[in-house]
């Protein structure tokens, strides 16, 4: 493992910490979701078939917690993981708007799977819950996500040089 | 993306093992970060309250002690309004808000409750004072430590009649109450109840006042004056009864009178009960006493007895070998002859080891020790030819 791919990884590891720290202290109805930004951190600097397998994880990971959701989480990582290291190109490129949209737009993406696999929403609740809350989630976690890449981008960016 | 689709078409009891051994075993440590994250925003959220929870226990804590004083005053005057049953007024004492006099207090009950001047003012534990101003929901009432309060006294026996007033002392013996004019050939001794005599028509008879602390002087030779420990502290009473003057006209020597013989009759039932408890104790001990004695001469009967018959029936029939010589030491009555039958003569030392020493009687062996966890012992003889024991 070189010094590129540690740092990768403490980033993704701390990320996946926030998640079930920093998030369950907020316990926002939008909550910020650091799982899909540490799969997009992760995702767009690996394979794609890695990318879809470390989104699995992640997703059977966090749909433990909740079993009457299992692999609905998983699905939708796995897929967000897979499309967003196809995507890699166009993802995290030097223009923070970008990069915010591309995060909005995987939360987003992860939220829609993932309400659509689960079914426990129907009516009225879907799609309150996919216009207005889903939204306003994916926008704290791109702001989120645009923070942790400016942070840790000099870091990556070096280590890659 | 097959096995995610896998994991959500499981079935529920399927799916829950999966996600218990995932949850038990990879996810331990983010379960419990998780659940250590719920825990400390549920205390960050509920510290406030946390607080204002222990600081209204903290003031309740506080107000114990009063609340169970109050409670105690309370319960002591329901007794005294049962005792009374009738003809007189509940009333709240307001010290300290009085006219600016230390022995005065507001009443909490005035003309259209019924008060009437003079009324007598008690409480559970005796005199209080009297009213002095009636106003149309208060009343205003002087304690006995005021210099104008007076009331007519005797002893609860009834044969020393007296004035009872304020001592005029200083400091401590300012709270101390004069019996003056007590004929002299009356003499009261330290403790005896003073109550209200019932002469004047202000005070009914029998209300305790206080009790005897000593003799202060013989005034003029002809009569005497005692200090009188009051029975009720001016200080103390918050709750009090406003006797009506018809009540004063039944009188209510009964009421305090119950009440000490009340105390009196528990005071003998704690000193019975005591000397019943003493003389059951002695009584079991004498009965352990007589059991033991009764035991161990019994056991020292039935062997003597099973002794004599062996020497009896070893005299009768001709010996096969030389008689086995039996030594018996004169406080020893153990005399069993070994399995070898060898004479062993036992020592006073050995024998007192397994025996017990009755005063003023031989040394008695131990059954226990002798006879029934030792190893039986070779008769010399067959037990047939031994006869009934």
């Amino acid at each position: 493992m070189n010094a590129r791919s540690a740092s990768v990884t403490i980033v993704f590891l701390a990320l996946v910490a926030l998640h079930f720290t920093l998030r369950p202290i907020l316990d926002w109805r939008a909550g910020i979701d650091f799982m899909v930004v540490a799969l997009l951190v992760l995702a767009v600097r690996v394979r794609p078939g890695t990318a879809a397998a470390a989104g699995f994880a992640m997703g059977v990971v966090s749909d433990v917690m909740t079993p009457e959701a299992l692999g609905a989480g998983a699905l939708a990582l796995t897929i967000v993981g897979f499309g967003a290291s196809r995507l890699k190109s166009a993802f995290f490129a030097d223009n923070f708007g970008v990069n915010a949209v591309f995060v909005f737009v995987g939360k987003c993406a992860a939220d829609v799977i993932f309400l659509l696999a689960e079914q426990r929403l129907h009516g009225s609740a879907l799609l309150a819950q996919l216009l207005v809350w889903t939204p306003v989630a994916a926008a704290l976690t791109s702001l989120v996500g645009l923070a942790v890449l400016s942070l840790v981008r000099p870091t990556l960016e070096r280590r890659r040089r | 993306m097959v096995l995610s689709l896998i994991l959500l078409v499981l079935p529920p009891a399927p799916r829950d093992t999966v996600a218990g051994l995932v949850r038990g075993n990879l996810v331990g440590p983010l379960a419990m970060m998780q659940q250590r994250a719920s825990l400390a925003r549920r205390s960050f959220l509920t510290n406030d309250s946390i607080a204002q929870l222990s600081d209204s226990i903290l003031q309740r804590s506080q107000q114990l002690d009063e609340l169970t004083a109050e409670n105690d005053r309370l319960r002591d005057l329901l007794g005294l309004g049962r005792a009374l049953r009738w003809g007189f007024i509940p009333a709240e004492a307001l010290v300290g808000r009085g006219m600016g006099d230390d022995f005065t207090f507001v009443l909490s009950a005035g003309e259209r409750a019924g008060v009437e001047p003079f009324s007598a003012v008690v409480a559970a534990d005796g005199l209080v004072g009297m009213v002095t101003q009636v106003d149309p929901t208060t009343s205003i009432a002087i304690t006995w430590p005021h210099p104008d309060f007076r009331v007519s006294a005797t002893s609860e026996a009834g044969d020393a009649f007296g004035i009872v007033s304020a001592h005029q002392g200083e400091g401590a013996e300012r709270y101390l109450l004069e019996l003056h004019g007590v004929p002299y050939r009356a003499t009261l001794d330290s403790g005896t109840a003073i109550v209200s005599s019932g002469l004047g028509g202000v005070f009914p008879r029998g209300v305790l006042i206080g009790s005897v602390v000593s003799e202060i002087g013989e005034s003029t030779g002809w009569s005497r004056s005692y200090l009188v420990r009051p029975a009720v502290r001016p200080t103390d009473v918050t709750q009090v009864m406003i006797l009506l003057p018809e009540r004063n006209a039944e009188g209510v020597e009964s009421v305090w009178r119950a009440t000490t013989e009340a105390m009196a009759q528990r005071v003998q039932e704690a000193g019975d009960s005591l000397y019943q408890a003493a003389r059951d104790s002695a009584a079991r001990v004498a009965a352990r006493e007589q059991f033991v004695r009764d035991s161990l001469l019994r056991d020292s009967l039935s062997r003597a007895i099973r002794d004599s018959i062996a020497r009896a029936a070893a005299a009768r029939i001709p010996r096969a070998r030389p008689e086995p010589r039996v030594t018996t030491p004169p406080a020893v009555r153990d005399t069993t002859p070994t399995p070898d039958s060898t004479p062993v003569p036992r020592t006073k030392t050995s024998a007192s080891s397994a025996g017990v020493t009755v005063p003023g009687s031989a040394t008695v062996p131990d059954p226990g020790t002798s006879a029934d966890s030792a190893p039986p012992r070779e008769t010399p003889f067959p037990a047939s030819q031994l006869g009934p024991q």
